[in-house]
């Protein structure tokens, strides 16, 4: 095992292999297209020559005598019988063409010119330009030499080359043949090259032209053994063989002297087989298939792609140390924490290195073997593996764990199975942000799902509806100090996002404390001790007595939560905005004021605790840290599920029961919305619809039916949420922001509203209708999608048609969305991944470009700004001044919202604001198109 | 070729073809030769007043074929001297009370962005507060200060990549009426931010924002003015177009109204027409034998060909009669402080720039590559944070403006507007690795081969792929812990 520090790897540098190299390095010439024998050994001299490297166990490699995974394998190499060009340098190779020579390969350029072209290149070494700037400016100089069409060297007039794709090239219509191509470019001087862009010594241009082809090693392309006993080769093996067999042919035609028509047919198999082998993707040529009809992948394809090698095995790696398994939630654990099954447990392992201090400890651990019973109904770590000194890795197992437990010495390793308190990563797929991968603390636990507190949902955006998470154990001391400090979810609370929480308290637990706070209720004994069973407090406050029996009030039960001088003061999510503020006073209990730690006045609801809003949370983080934040969240996740347990909270269909006048109402406002609508429809037939200035007749006649139609189904749903007052759970949960909003609760109780697709009202279908069951052109608001009913008095046939094509929509722009902004993130990360804050402030990329004087302007990260702002002004004035900033400070609302907020229904018409009537439109008339 | 011609040219500047012949030998262009020195011409073996006059001629005929390109040159060179540049300064002055917090702070030796000194100015405007309390809140400002800054070594880049993108997953995807002009379309959500990103030519759904001059913005009637210039309008817009196939002519009925209403006269449309090439000379203003007010356009076809008649048809209804290009349409509104904004569909802010009312500090477009053209690179890297930041905040989304900026930043860092994406910053990456790992693979692989190429392996990507720590971070800094023996141990 490698300890200390590591070497580092300067740089790597590319080029182009000889013909020479390719056969210095060769292991064995490849001659033969066979690969086994008879009797199923392979042939020497073959594709799988064992000088080309191992891949049976057992077998030692006949280069360098070492056995699998030891012998990292050894080129071999074919001779061609005839030159053939290299597929992906083709382009270079025709501007090699175009712009030298053809007698005496000199660029076709004077001196005067060629010392210009050489300024610009130097200028640009100067000024520094990137591999776009290289690339373009030699291609300038290719383009530029190949306008010259007499050499001013030798004053050879030059033909015009072409290019028949993919490999032919053309002087004049003539083709010319690899060898002739391969003449021409040998021709060229090294000193012509580098203002082509050529650096002569890692590319000589004829080695562009193949004349020797480097067979990668059997480890490369490893044959498998089907059950059958039957071997299966790789494409590549394939290719090889295919190469190698015209090859042969064309060998023999040619020394045998037959016709050239059958040599030139023959040279271009070979090429047509070694361009498959490069890239069997070039256009122009059909790919190489195998027998079954699938084509082949060669060269290029296996680098290629997002399952290619560059993206799929090296930019990632299939690890150890993993686990997958389905989450579920359990309020019970920290934040930081995550409940792995034993079973998993007992699979994952952590080495641990045996010294003199803990050698007795690990000792008795390994005699308990791999699979130690229960003590006292709990876990015991057990040990799966111990690495000697010397490296042997032995299994533990029931019958030899006595004896190695015995053998246990200093500087071995033991590998024990995971257990409580180690650090771990978590994480769910998309990762599309930091949050994505946090560190927690393992609870091993029964049954067989990973668990872990509720608050941690948001930044995973995970749910429990059958999500997976994986789980990574950490190997190394380093690697868990550095997750500990850098990565554990309490270090995570504040998003760099936008620098608020992204933690913090969801659903349930958002109700619960609403309902432990809302108007401030009283609790007895017993409804206390219940609801702070789990919290951590000191003493209970002294009880308010009323009729002589000791009562708490929820805001006393919340402030044992709050840290001891926390002062706050802000609105809650259930304010509703009046125009004069009645703060302390206010009628629905939505100004929070905390004061020295004790909640005063206000609701404790979304606005305070939940994530991406919660202000008491933010507050808490920044002020007294991530350990302080975790407690509080531990601690209000057991306050609320407590508060939520004793009232008890339900909701269901009854909820959106509403009065049988009710309903009259609504049925009413919808009969005259249709009626209205009919009568615009017959406006505009008769022609007397005024036209809205710059729109014409028909989308004055939509935005008006739109319009009308909103209205009602706005006013249905008031007349429905008059009827739903603030003691229904639908109402609690929308209004405290725990989930829902009065949207939903609208359509389900009053009326769906107009159904959409791309923001106009359904239109397609048949021939000018929706649906056969309308007439053709009705443009009333049954047929063109309004949904009259709610979702709680069922649809029609018709409406619930329309409802499904406006759900389509959605569906389908999730689909596209979800690809669309995937590729934009790669490509931000990819854009901006090396950029880092140097140590002097600047932002720079890893050439050491400056592209930031200061990051962000001001330095702040903004991680740790207030919600953008690089100091909070107002605490600070309140910090020095004391009470007297209240009246400088200004309560400014912020508009923080994060996601999840935008549940812009899908089924919502345009929200047409009443905007100013407008003024004047220049565009004249417009018309009917 | 292009030997050949220039040699034809000179010869047709009156100089002689074996002087030509021997300036060939030098240059390649006209301008090149004119571009000159006597000196220079005299080394190809040109006598003295031979250079001299072949100097002469060269500079005289540039002149008098009145290239449009020198005499523009000259015409701007003269009114350059008068130019008198000065900077605009956008930001707010100073304060009174913000000099005196600056002041304050130059005296503690403190240090606070602009930002917190305004907003703390703002605070304690009018309040009667003493400066030793004053000085306490700037301390604890800069001590808050430092200790929100960005750690040495933090990944910014990463940092503001997932903010950006990890929020397009929750925007829609559809396109919304702009909110305030429901007339006019806008791209908005997550194709509009990729718009922005992909630094995309022309936008999807160009649109400009006119404001008016303080003086005249208030007025709808001047204001009307301007934006019924700015819009384009063809004939078809604003009259009636007749073919009389009998006749061989096209007639053209103007709509008085409409034409009042945009400030056309009839003459206008005459000399419009005329000065199509298709129309040339064949248009004329006449008026109705009965009613001597109303007034027709007529265009009669020079010769009695029926395509031509139609090429007629075709080119009056498309002539272009005021406006300007690329402005689809203009709509006025007024905004809630009582001046008038003209928002249009389409956009071309460089002429937009020179109609005289438009205030020119605060119109804008949409388009950051316009912006880019004719304002620069600054100004396309502020309209990139603005349209950017405008976007997310219309979907509800909160993203750090710092995170904006750095891709701002990013786009515009070597003077012009790069896209994020294989053409433009990813596929300039130093490392042959980052690159190939990224897209089209191969091409990178074997152009590196052939170049040479040398990575140097200080990327994130590059890193990752030969599997060593990346330079971000922890990764970028080295510890060594050395234990120190203990006596004991060492004695052993």
């Amino acid at each position: 095992m490698m300890r200390g520090v590591s070497k580092r790897i300067g740089s790597i540098k590319f080029s182009t292999l000889s013909p020479d190299e390719v056969r210095k390095m060769s292991a064995t010439k490849v001659i033969t297209a066979d690969t086994y024998d008879d009797d199923g050994f392979p042939i020497d001299m073959g594709l799988m020559d064992p000088h080309l490297g191992v891949i049976e166990p057992g077998l030692r490699c006949k280069t360098c005598g070492n056995k699998v995974d030891e012998c990292p394998g050894h080129f071999g190499h074919i001779d061609l019988a005839m030159p053939v060009i290299h597929v992906g340098l083709v382009k270079e190779i025709k501007k090699l063409l175009q712009s030298t020579c053809k007698t005496c390969g000199h660029l076709l350029m004077t001196k005067e010119e060629a010392q210009r072209k050489a300024q610009e290149w130097a200028d640009m070494d100067d000024l520094g330009g990137d591999a776009i700037d290289y690339r373009l400016l030699a291609k300038g100089t290719a383009k530029d030499a190949s306008k010259n069409t007499i050499c001013p060297y030798c004053g050879q007039e030059q033909g015009k080359i072409t290019l028949d794709k993919p490999t032919t090239f053309r002087e004049d219509g003539h083709k010319l043949t690899p060898k002739e191509v391969r003449e021409r470019l040998e021709r060229i001087p090294d000193e012509d090259l580098p203002p082509l862009g050529i650096d002569p010594n890692s590319c000589r241009p004829e080695w562009m032209v193949l004349t020797a082809l480097a067979v990668p090693p059997v480890t490369v392309r490893p044959s498998i053994t089907l059950e059958s006993g039957d071997r299966s080769e790789d494409d590549l093996t394939h290719k090889l063989v295919d190469v190698l067999r015209i090859n042969q042919r064309l060998r023999e035609n040619r020394d045998a002297g037959a016709p050239q028509l059958i040599v030139e047919d023959l040279w271009e198999l070979l090429q047509y087989h070694v361009t498959t082998y490069f890239d069997n993707q070039t256009s122009g040529i059909p790919p190489a298939r195998h027998r079954s009809g699938r084509p082949l992948k060669t060269l290029v394809q296996r680098l290629k792609g997002k399952e290619g090698r560059f993206r799929s095995n090296l930019s990632g790696k299939r690890v150890n140390f993993s686990a997958r398994t389905v989450i579920s939630p359990d309020p019970s654990l920290s934040i930081n924490e995550v409940g792995v099954p034993e079973e998993a447990a007992r699979e994952l392992t952590v080495p641990v290195h045996v010294t003199k201090s803990n050698l007795e400890f690990l000792r008795n651990m390994v005699k308990g073997g791999a699979n130690p019973p229960r003590v006292d109904d709990r876990y015991v770590p057990g040990v799966n593996y111990v690495i000697r000194s010397d490296g042997r890795r032995m299994k533990v197992t029931d019958r030899n764990a006595e004896s190695i437990a015995e053998g246990l010495e200093v500087g071995y390793i033991v590998e024990r199975h995971l257990m409580d308190k180690d650090v771990v990563l978590f994480n769910r797929q998309p990762s599309l942000h930091r949050m994505s991968m946090m560190a927690h603390t393992v609870r091993v636990m029964p049954w067989k799902t990973f668990r872990f507190n509720l608050c941690v949902c948001p930044p995973y955006n995970a749910d429990f509806d059958g999500d997976e998470m994986n789980l990574h154990v950490l190997q190394s001391d380093e690697a868990r100090a550095e997750a500990m400090i850098l990565m554990r979810v309490q270090e995570h609370i504040l998003s760099p996002r936008f620098g608020g929480p992204v933690i913090g308290a969801i659903h349930d637990h958002i109700t619960g404390t609403f309902l432990l706070t809302h108007m401030n209720p009283r609790f007895d004994k017993k409804e206390t001790l219940s609801i702070l069973s789990k919290v951590k407090h000191d003493e209970l406050p002294a009880p308010v007595v009323v009729d002589g029996k000791e009562y708490w009030t929820g805001h006393q039960l919340f402030s044992l939560v709050l840290p001891e001088d926390f002062h706050i003061t802000f609105k809650a999510s259930i304010c509703r905005n009046c125009a004069v503020c009645k703060k302390e006073d206010c009628d629905l209990d939505a100004y929070v004021k905390i004061r020295k730690g004790k909640l005063i006045t206000g609701t404790i609801d979304e606005k305070a605790i939940g994530s991406f809003k919660g202000k008491i949370l933010d507050k808490i983080t920044r002020d007294y840290g991530a350990d302080a934040s975790r407690e509080f969240l531990d601690n209000v996740t057991k306050l609320a599920i407590g508060a939520i347990m004793v009232h008890g909270f339900t909701t269901g269909i009854d909820d959106e029961d509403i009065p049988e006048e009710a309903s009259i109402q609504i049925k009413e406002v919808l009969t005259d919305a249709v009626r209205r609508v009919s009568e615009f429809v017959q406006a505009y037939r008769e022609g007397i619809l005024e036209q809205l200035p710059g729109r014409s007749l028909d989308e004055t006649l939509e935005v008006e039916v739109m319009k009308v139609l909103g209205r009602a189904r706005d006013e249905a749903g008031q007349i429905a949420g008059r009827h739903l007052g603030m003691e229904n759970s639908a109402v609690i949960m929308a209004r405290s922001g725990a989930r829902g909003s009065m949207l939903n609760l609208s359509q389900m109780a009053g009326c769906i509203g107009q159904q959409a697709v791309r923001g106009e009202r359904l239109s397609r279908g048949y021939w000018n209708r929706t649906l056969p069951h309308f007439k053709k052109g009705d443009l009333g608001a049954e047929a063109k999608g309004f949904v009259q009913n709610s979702y709680k008095s069922g649809l029609t046939p018709t409406e619930f048609f329309f409802h499904s094509m406006g759900g389509r929509e959605g569906l389908v722009d999730t689909a596209v969305r979800t690809s669309r902004s995937g590729y934009m993130q790669r490509r931000l990360i990819s854009a901006l991944e090396d950029l880092k804050l140097k140590q002097d402030g600047t932002v720079r990329n890893t050439a050491d470009i400056i592209v930031q004087l200061r990051y962000g302007e001001d330095g702040v990260d903004p991680c740790r700004s207030v919600q953008g702002d690089a100091v909070d002004v107002d605490d600070i004035l309140s910090e020095v001044l004391g009470e007297d900033a209240e009246a400088l400070a200004r309560i400014e609302e912020k508009k923080l919202s994060g996601y999840a907020t935008i549940e812009k229904d899908l089924m919502e018409t345009m929200e047409e604001e009443e905007a100013e009537e407008p003024e004047y439109d220049a565009g004249g008339g417009g018309g009917d198109d | 070729m292009a030997r050949k011609d220039t040699f034809n040219a000179l010869l047709r500047r009156n100089i002689e073809a074996a002087i030509a012949d021997k300036l060939l030998q030098g240059y390649n262009s006209i301008s090149d030769i004119a571009s000159a020195s006597p000196a220079d011409l005299m080394s190809l073996g040109l006598s003295e007043d031979q250079a001299a006059d072949t100097l002469n001629k060269l500079g005289k005929t540039k002149k008098e074929s009145g290239s449009k390109k020198a005499a523009k040159k000259e015409q701007a060179a003269e009114p350059a001297k008068k130019v008198e540049f000065h900077r605009v300064v956008k930001a707010k002055p100073v304060t009174e009370i913000e000099a005196k917090l600056n002041d304050m702070l130059d005296d503690l030796g403190l240090e606070l962005p602009r930002r917190v000194v305004v907003t703390i100015g703002e605070r304690l405007e009018g309040a009667d507060i003493p400066e030793v309390k004053i000085r306490e809140i700037l301390k604890r400002a800069s001590e808050k200060y430092e200790l929100h800054k960005m750690d040495a070594n933090e990944s910014a880049g990463i940092l503001a990549a997932q903010s950006i993108g990890e929020p397009g997953t929750q925007m829609t995807m559809r396109t919304f009426h702009y909110a305030g002009v429901a007339e006019i379309n806008v791209t908005l959500g997550l194709p509009r931010l990729i718009e922005i990103v992909d630094a995309r030519r022309v936008p999807s759904t160009p649109m400009m924002t006119v404001y008016i001059r303080p003086e005249f913005r208030e007025s709808v009637e001047e204001v009307r003015r301007v934006a019924s210039r700015i819009e384009k309008t063809t004939l078809l817009d604003i009259a009636d177009i007749e073919t009389d196939i009998v006749n061989m002519k096209v007639i053209v009925h103007p709509d008085t109204s409409k034409m009042d209403q945009k400030g056309i006269t009839p003459e206008q449309i005459v000399e419009r027409l005329n000065k199509d090439r298709r129309l040339r000379g064949q248009v004329k203003l006449e008026e109705d034998a009965e009613d001597k007010a109303r007034q027709y356009i007529v265009v009669t076809s020079d010769e009695p060909s029926f395509k031509k008649l139609q090429g007629i048809v075709q080119a009056t209804r498309d002539a272009v009669i005021q406006g300007l290009d690329g402005i689809e349409r203009a709509i006025l509104r007024r905004q809630p402080n009582g001046e008038y904004v003209i928002y249009t569909a389409g956009s071309n802010l460089r002429d937009v720039l020179a109609e005289e009312k438009v205030d020119r500090t605060r119109t804008t477009t949409n388009s950051i590559q316009e912006i880019y053209d004719v304002l620069g690179v600054e100004a396309a890297r502020n309209s990139i944070i603005h349209e950017a930041s405008r976007t997310l905040e219309e979907q509800g989304l909160t993203v750090d403006i710092r995170h904006i900026m750095l891709v701002a930043d990013l786009m515009t860092n070597d003077g012009d507007v790069k896209a994020i994406g294989r053409h433009g910053i990813s596929g300039r990456k130093s490392s042959v690795l980052a690159r190939a790992a990224f897209e089209i693979t191969a091409t990178h692989l074997l152009h590196a081969a052939l170049t040479g190429e040398t990575d140097d392996l200080d990327g994130v990507a590059e890193n990752i792929i030969v599997g060593q720590p990346v330079t971000l971070g922890t990764g970028a800094v080295n510890l060594v812990y050395e234990p120190k023996k203990r006596p004991k141990e060492a004695n052993q």
